[in-house]
Parts: C-alpha cells; structure tokens; sequence
C-alpha cells in the first residue's frame, strides 16, 4: 500500500488552496523521509513539502502549475517502485473529496451505496463528516445516518468497521477533537523546597492514580505529577510516535525550571522516565521504573485497546482486573471512579488513536532498552511478577548497576498493590538519590 | 461594583465621559430638560448646560450629517435618535457622509461621534415604533455597530465607543432599560470594541445572539439543559466590527451553529452572521447553520400578533435541536 | 466701504479665479481627448461665487462645498498641482487619488471638502458650527450650495437649527438657474430664495454673484456677524452655470440668447476691469501670465506623479482584528 504525500500542514488558516511550483523527484526515484519533494505556493509564500516517509515516488497526480484543494493527495510513495496501491480520493482540482470516484459527474448509484445516506444519488454529509472521513480514512458510503435530515454527522463516524475504511492511516475511531498543542498539566503538592519528586502515570490512567504514594510522600518531599497528553486533564492531540510523547515530557519537565528531579513512572509514564533521563541526564537525581514499557516488544494487546476503548464500568472492569494479581481489590466502586474520570468520549477515542500510533499491532512500537544502558544517576525498576500486561521478564535487559525489585504475587500496579513495599524501596531511592 | 439598572449605567457613563472630555456634548429630541423618553441623560442638563446637552427639533436627517462633520471639527457628538425605526431618515449621512469622508480623508480627519438609539419589539408600540435594522447600520464600511445586554457591558461599551475615534451607533433595546445588575464604578472600566462575550459555555451547539436576543438565548440554553443538550451562548456585543475568532472557537467546539437576532429575516444580520459562519468555518459545521430572526413583514400590533413574530427562547430552542437532529 | 477687499485681496482673488479658470479650461480639452476620468462638473462663470467668498474668510474658518467646487478648492487656497493630481487619480492627490474632483478635502486649511449628494452642505456646515459653538471658537462655518440643495428637505432642516442656536454659519446660495438640465422656476415657486431666511431668523441677502467685490464684501459681513455670536446668514449669489452640468451632459437646454448676457458678465472679466483701473493693465495682464505658469506646472507635474496602490481599508472592515 502506497503512501499518499499530502498539502495539508503548508496551508496558512484562510488557506483553500495551493498551486504546485516543483517536484525535486519524478517517478520512479528512490526518496528519504524529510527529503524536500514538492515546493507549493500558499497565499502568502512558497512552501516546502518533505517526503513522508521512506520509498519510491510512484505517483504525481498534481503536476506543476495546477491548482489543488488543501485536503489533496499530491502523489504516492511506494514500498516498492512499482507499488501504486491507494484508495483514497485525489481529487486534484475538486474540493475535500467525497468518496472516491464520487463526483457530481459521476453520482454512486443506489446499488453500490445501499445503507449510504444519499438523495438524488448524492451523498449527503455535513462539511465536518466530510473532513473527518477524510482524516480517518472512512468511506462514506458506507456509513449510515442517523439523523432524521438523512445528512450523515459527525457522530455517525463513530465506530466504523475496518473493513469500510481505506486503509490509508488508522481505522475508523470515535470523533477525534482538533489538535490542541497547549501544555501538559502539572499538579504539584507537598513542601515548597527540596528536590521534588517528578511522577508520571501509565497509560489509560491519570495523575489521580498516583494517590497511595502522593499522600505519603508529599508529607516530606515536593511532588509533581505530570498528566500524559490524551490523559486526565492535559490537553487532547494526535501524538504520532513515542518520540512525539517524549518531546512533550521533556518540554513539560522543562516549563518546571527545577536544578534536579527525582524521577518515578508507571508503564507507559515509566518509558517516558526512562527517555526524559536519558535526554535530561544532568537534571536526574533518580529513577525509579515501575513496570516500565519499552524494554521489550511484547505487551498485553487486548488489554491496551480494551482499555481505550471501555465506555461502560461494565466493560472496564475486567482489564482493570486484569492488572493485579488479586482482582478483589478492584471493588466496584473503584471501577466506577475509574470510568467516571473517562466520561468523554473524546479522551477515549484520543486514547485509542494513541494506543494504535505506540502500540501498533499488540507491539511496543519503541525500544529503550539503549538509553536503559546509558543511564548513570541511581535507577531502580519495580515489577510485578504476576504482571499481565507487560512480561516482568523484560526487567532482565537492565544492566547490572540498577537494582531489580521483582515483587511476588503482585500484577502490573505494584504503587496499589504493594504500596508499603513501594514506598520504603523509593524512601530508599530519594535518600540515595540526595546523598550521590 | 453597584447595582445598576440598564439607563442608570448609560446615564453614568455619560456623566462620567462629558466630565473627562469637555468636547463631548450630546444632542436629540427630548433629551434635555425631560432627560430622555427613556431617561438615559437624567439630570444631565443640570450638570453640563445647554450648550453640551441640546434639545433639538424633530429633525433626524441633518442632525445625524451634523454629528458627521461636528466630529471631524474637534468635537465628540453623541446623538440620540429615540426609535431606531428613525434610523432611515439618517441614512445618507451615515452612507454617504461618515462611511465615504472616513476613508477618502483618511489621516486629515477623525470622526468620533456616537448615534444611540433604542429598538426592538414587545410591548405594542407598533410597526413604526418596534423594529431592529441591525441590519441596515452593520453593513457601512467603517462604522461601527455595538449592542450591550447588560447593564456593565451598556456603561463600558458607551464609554469605549464616546472614546473612539470612528463613528460608533449604539443600540439599545426598550425592554433592557429596567434590567438591573452589578456595574463597576470608576472610569477604567471600558469594555473593548470588537470582543463577544461567552455567556454560557457548552459543548453541543453554539448559539451566537445580538441585544435582548441574548437573554431569549439564555432561556432557551435552560430548555435544552433538561433535554440533556449543553448550549454554548455568545453575545456578540459589537455586531460591527465581528469577533470572529471567537466565533470560530465556538464552532470549532460545538460543530453546530444557530444565530439569532431581532431584525427581519431576509438580508437580515442573522443572514450575515450565517454567510460569515459558511465562510470561515465551513469544515467545521456538522448541520446548516439555523437562523432565528424576524419573519418578513411588518410587525403588528395586537399582542398575539406582536409576539408571534418576535424571536423567542422555544424558538431558538427548537432551532438547537433542528441543528443537533 | 465697509468689508472690501484690499487691492492685495482682489489680486489673489483674480489670480484664483484664473487659475480656476484654466483649471477647468485644460480639463474640459483633456475630458474631451478622454484623458479624464469619470464626470467633470465646471464652475466656468462662476469663479467668483467661490473664490471671493472664500478669500473673506481666515484660513481656519470651516468650508464644504458641492461636486461643482473648483472655486471654493482654489478660493480656500488649495494647491493647484495636489488638486489636478487628485482629479487625475495620483497617490499624490489631496485623497492620494480615493476621492475625485467632487470629493477633495484638505482640513489643514479648514476645506471640509466637497460633497456630490446635493443638500448634504448645509447640515455639514450646521454641524462644523455647532462644534465651533460647543467649544466657544472663534471660527465661521460656510455651506456653499445650489439652487437645487435648497430644495432639499434637509437644508429647511439645517437652517432651522442654525436660525434656533444662532450658530456661525453662513449658508452661501449659489443660484446659477440650473439644477442639472432644469431651470430654477421649474423647481421652485418663488424667483428669489433669499427671502426664506425670514422663516429662519436670520438675514437674508441678494448679490451679483459675478462680482468678487460685492461676493467678497456680503460674506465678509456674514462671517462678522457670526464672529459677534448674531447667528447664521443666508446668502443667494445670482449666477449662470456656463458648461452645462458636466462633462457627460448633452447639452441642447441652455440656449444662446439665454447666455449671451452672462458671457458678457464674466466675473474674470469683471475683475480684471476694476483691477485695471486700480493697478494698471500690465499688472492684470502679469497676473494672468504668473497664474498659467502655475496652472501648466501643475498639470505637468502632476501627471508625472504616480498612481496610487490598492490596500484594503481596514478601518472600513467588518471583522475585528484577531
């Protein structure tokens, strides 16, 4: 499946349209991700598009010179020089695509639309359908109305099967809200002074989660907890890749101006830790890694998209059961507290779009066992034997200097299971930490 | 902050402007010695003289070209003219005087003067006595056209607009002037040309309303609460120069728009609020824009007949819901 | 004589009279060549309405003027070169080229401008005095006007309220018998206009308005009046509109017999006549020579200037800045 190359980021806020000036490639030629390919012309300049990704340039479908809407694809990378495949509209000179091959010269016909919203053999959708479909890969046509008016909305994206989609990028979510790029929300308790300690929760959680060890801890130390972007109350927006979320730990550490930081992350957040000190090594007094993701490919699947996906207590309790090793102490009341904070159905279905970009396939999209290796300051992972989210084995990677805590019969939260245990090995830890 | 009804906040902002500047005077028909029919210039005579505070003869079309030219010789005028129905009687003074001279002697001279006038329908005084031509003043390049709902908004809004150095009408509504509520005292409290205020923030639909139409939008929110709808509500306060940005952030939220204003229908400031809306956030809409506005055609006397060409808060309600369908 | 110009006054006036003039004289060969733009309206015979009556005034006493006001632009003492750059569409125009020949300004000098929507100089000058007398200047407001604006609703307005505050304010009647192709008698019940000044509370006053002595001496007894806080004055100068309406106009109405006796009346005339007998036939005859420099390097000059460049007004815009 080819890649199309696409206008969209060149295009200023009043912006409909571009006209193409250059291609630096012509068909056929090898090209790198980041590559300068094509110059447009926006209203107020000349823009530069670089290649998307790695691959071939197997397809031009606006030439220099033409005029193309801001929602067109350009042209193809292919996996291969041959590799032509794509589904998508290109629509060169229309406006935002309807489906493709679906223009007012040539309407879909009743037969090939039979559950599709269409009158006249039009389809008909509102504007913000339209550019959602567009942004999910969904082919309208497949998708019923719900409104009385026959207009297909934005609600009716929501939950569109795979098999009605492109292909082109993820399947088909819930209504993604518009990118927010604001930062990251702290919390911040305990003392004014001292070397506070920096959290960072896990995936499908948020800083709330971090209560057991907060209320303890913030009595002597500062403490700061971080909210991941798509979590709590920190803002919602496509984050792409792991690389992505760590730029945004690091600037969000960053806005804290602190000397140094005691570092602590569960899962997701500890894989964050993890980067932060490996790009922040200076400004690192310790870490601790509780059931840190990135050291290894595998991870529970199932339970991440569960997770994302659970808009009932009903179908959240059993993943978050599956998280210890004594599904008891996940009461009911727990799991309704749980569901409560993930009340919008838009931070569910920003979840699951990051679940699909850091965890494609049921897969650790990124390794850290490296920046593991180059650690210095005084690190200590905690893990859950009885982990079933993430394989406690993967601890192992670690290098001799940082201590293991490979706790029994306990799952993937050992900060609730075990909190006492947790809280003396990180005391332990801060004292250490100050001392070196 | 003290408690304030609507003409009281006006009147103070008045008092407060003719103190600061003594180029500010103001004209009209009745607004002298009887203080205004609706008593909006109170006791000001008293306070300034004749000279600064003029009763004038019936005489609409010259007072309005002489607020024009007054204005580009020094002073700051602040004409009222008591029915906004008036308003097409100064007309060219507005179209062909202050829009044309703003820009053709740009640089030589500035025109700040305020035209005050009240509109809007309710309380049976007529086809002549009850209209909103919102419509006819938002569409002159370079005049500009504020609304205030609130008693704070009417004194920082009349304050900012004597201050300006463009022409500025300023409408108010015959039913707002008894509206009571908390009003900040001292001259600093300006409220800017050009910025809407959220009166409510919701998630669902966006309703954007102009004058006493806001608080008909308030109402309506409340109707849409129990079915379970959150209604954003926007008072665009200045209807000319448009806070568009704000209102490209609503919709950006919501998806779903409904505008609302007292005017006729047709070519009406709803319709433009519309186009503007079709315009810059087309992608963003998830339904057709609905419009709540007059129906076409005089408005009549009776009181069923009055009010049931008047926007209200079950229509803009039913139009929420027509967009969220 | 009470009020007369001084022979320094009556040269400046003869020499704007000239220059206006061949202002229009040049115009009328170019419109004809299609050089020009848009209508031109020529006040040829009738220079000494504005141009005296302007001289009579100080230069920060207030003027506004009709689509037909070469006269007063001259007469208030605006530059030849920025008003033929203005009229020829240049960035260097009194308007950098948005206005036109109708719609020149320069309040600089006190000339809030021309006005093309007949009747709309009487509330403006109503209005300049207004301001004058709200902030207790000692300045004058003149409305120079047609036979046609007074018959416009909104000049019985304007004189109503200048005759009720006693504003400074001169209304100045042009009466050149013509409101585009229709003679004064057809538009009006009464010959003289003047005498409405009685339903006002003001004076009322007839003059020959081909004769810049008499223009130049009735308003300067105006603007006293106004200075003593007396109140308006409605002045009707008799005069004739010798090129038709405009430049655009067919002609055909105004017949020969009716217009000899006013070529024979030509103000330019009529003053270098009286100038003559006070400073001598070469010294007019200087005058005029200096007065088509002027005008030639005018023109020559400002059609060297450049055209202006479009920008959106932003001002004029609907949407706030964001």
């Amino acid at each position: 499946m080819a890649n199309p190359i696409r206008v969209d980021s060149a295009g200023g806020e009043y912006m409909e349209s571009v006209v193409v000036l250059e291609w630096t490639a012509k068909i056929g030629d090898a090209v790198k991700a980041g590559d300068l390919l094509v110059t447009v012309e926006t209203a107020k300049a000349a823009t530069e598009i670089e290649v998307p990704c790695d691959g071939y340039l197997t397809a031009i479908f606006a030439e220099t010179g033409t005029e193309v809407p801001l929602s067109a694809v350009l042209g193809l990378i292919g996996v291969t020089v041959e590799d032509k495949a794509f589904e998508g509209a290109v629509a060169p000179v229309a406006p935002a695509p309807l489906t493709p091959g679906a223009t007012a010269e040539s309407p879909v016909s009743a037969a090939v639309s039979p559950q599709g919203s269409a009158a006249n053999n039009r389809l008909i959708a509102s504007p913000a359908a339209r550019r959602q479909a567009v942004h999910q890969g969904v082919d309208l046509r497949g998708v019923r109305a719900s409104s009385p008016t026959g207009r297909i909305k934005l609600r009716d994206l929501v939950q569109v099967p795979a098999s009605q989609t492109y292909g082109l990028q993820a399947p088909a979510l819930s209504t993604l809200p518009p990118d927010d790029h604001g930062p990251l929300k702290i919390y911040r308790s305990g003392p004014k002074t001292g070397t506070p300690l920096v959290m960072i929760h896990g995936f499908g959680a948020d800083a709330q989660s971090w209560f057991p060890l907060e209320r303890d801890l913030a009595r002597s130390t500062p403490v700061i907890r971080i909210e991941l972007p798509n979590h709590g109350q920190s803002p919602k927006r496509r984050v792409g890749s792991f690389a992505n979320l760590a730029r945004d730990i690091t600037a969000a550490f960053d806005a804290l101006h602190v000397d140094d930081a005691h570092i602590i992350g569960h899962s997701l957040g500890g894989a964050c830790a993890l980067s932060l000190a490996d790009i922040r090594p200076r400004q690192i007094a310790s870490l601790t890694l509780l059931a840190p993701g990135g050291l290894g490919a595998a991870i529970n699947g199932g339970f991440v998209d569960g997770l994302a996906r659970a808009s009932r207590p009903e179908s959240l309790g059993p993943w978050l059961r599956l998280m210890v090793a004594d599904p008891k102490i996940i009461g009911d009341d727990f799991v309704v507290a749980a569901m409560a904070s993930r009340a919008d159905p838009t931070l569910r279905a920003a979840q699951q779009q990051m679940a699909r970009d850091l965890f494609p396939d049921a897969t650790q999209g990124f390794d850290l066992r490296a920046a593991l290796a180059r650690l210095h300051c005084p690190t200590r992972i905690i893990w859950g034997r009885a982990d079933a989210v993430l394989p406690w084995q993967q601890a192992l990677a670690a290098p001799g200097r940082i201590g293991l805590h490979l706790l029994e019969a306990t799952g993937h939260v050992p900060q609730l299971e075990r909190t006492d245990e947790v809280l003396a090995i990180l005391r332990a830890q801060l004292r250490e930490g100050v001392s070196s | 902050m003290a408690m304030m009804r609507y003409a009281e906040a006006l009147n103070a902002a008045l008092r407060e402007e003719m103190t600061r500047d003594p180029s500010v005077f103001m004209f009209g028909e009745d607004i002298g010695r009887y203080g205004g029919v609706f008593k909006v210039s109170k006791g000001l005579m008293d306070e300034f003289g004749e000279s600064r505070i003029r009763d004038t003869p019936i005489s609409e079309q010259a007072m309005t070209a002489m607020a024009v030219t007054a204005a580009m010789t020094g002073t700051r005028p602040i004409l009222e003219i008591m029915y906004a129905d008036f308003i097409p009687l100064c007309m060219d003074a507005l179209v062909n005087q202050a829009s044309v001279f703003g820009y053709l002697w740009e640089g030589q001279v500035n025109m700040p003067f305020v035209l005050r006038t009240q509109g809007g329908g309710g309380v049976g005084t007529g086809a002549q006595h009850a209209k909103s031509l919102d419509s006819f003043l938002a569409h002159i390049p370079g005049i500009k056209v504020v609304a205030p709902v609130t008693p704070a908004d009417a004194k920082g809004l009349l304050k900012a607009a004597i201050r300006d150095p463009q022409p500025v009408i300023f409408l108010e509504h015959k039913l707002l002037y008894n509206l009571r509520g908390e009003v900040p005292e001292g001259d600093d409290h300006i409220v800017p040309i050009g910025k809407a205020r959220i009166v409510q923030s919701g998630k669902d639909v966006s309703i954007f309303a102009t004058s006493k139409m806001v608080i008909e939008a308030e109402a309506a929110a409340k109707l849409l609460a129990k079915d379970g709808i959150d209604a954003e509500v926007i008072d665009l306060r200045t209807l000319r120069p448009l806070d568009l940005a704000s209102i490209k952030a609503s919709i950006a939220k919501t998806h779903h728009a409904v505008v609302v204003n007292e005017g006729w229908t047709f070519c009406g400031y709803a319709a433009e609020l519309s186009a503007t809306i079709m315009d810059h956030c087309f992608d963003d809409l998830d339904a057709p824009v609905m419009r709540v506005a007059m129906p076409d055609m005089p408005i009549p006397y009776s009181e069923p007949l009055e009010l049931a060409v008047i926007p209200n808060a079950a229509k803009i309600a039913a139009a929420a819901r027509r967009a969220l369908a | 004589m009470q009020n007369a110009p001084s022979i320094e006054e009556q040269r400046e006036i003869h020499r704007r009279m000239i220059l206006t003039r061949r202002l229009e004289e040049i115009l009328g060969v170019m419109a004809k060549e299609g050089k020009t733009r848009g209508p031109l309206h020529r006040c040829d015979g009738q220079e000494a309405v504005g141009v005296a009556a302007c001289m009579a005034l100080r230069v920060d006493d207030y003027v506004c003027t009709t689509h037909r006001g070469h006269h007063v632009y001259v007469g208030k003492g605006m530059d030849a070169r920025r008003i033929v750059a203005e009229i020829m569409g240049r960035e260097t125009g009194y308007c950098k080229g948005r206005g036109g020949h109708m719609l020149l300004g320069d309040a600089s000098i006190g000339m809030i401008g021309g006005n093309a929507i007949v009747g709309a100089g009487l509330p403006a000058a109503t209005g300049m005095a207004l301001s004058i007398q709200v902030l207790k200047q000692d300045r004058v407001a003149m409305a120079v006007f047609g036979d046609g604006a007074a018959q416009t609703g909104i000049a019985h307005e304007s004189m109503n309220m200048a005759g009720l505050w006693k504003l400074p304010v001169i209304f100045l009647l042009e009466n050149n018998q013509y409101g585009l192709t229709v003679r004064q008698e057809v538009q009006s019940p009464i010959e003289d206009l003047f005498i409405r000044a009685a339903g006002y509370g003001m004076p009322g006053l007839k003059v020959d308005g081909n004769d810049p002595v008499a223009m130049y001496q009735v308003v300067a007894e105006a603007a006293a009046r106004a200075r003593r806080g007396e109140g308006a004055t409605l002045i009707e100068a008799k005069t004739y509109r010798m090129q038709g309406f405009s430049t655009s106009d067919m002609g055909g109405y105004q017949s020969e017999a009716e217009m000899a006796p006013w070529r024979d009346r030509d103000p330019i005339r009529i003053s270098a006549d009286t100038l003559t007998a006070l400073i001598g036939a070469d010294a007019v005859a200087q005058i005029a020579a200096e007065a088509e420099e002027e005008i030639q390097a005018a023109f020559t000059h400002a059609l060297a200037d450049p055209f202006p460049v479009y920008e959106f007004h932003t001002p004029s815009g609907a949407y706030a800045e964001e």
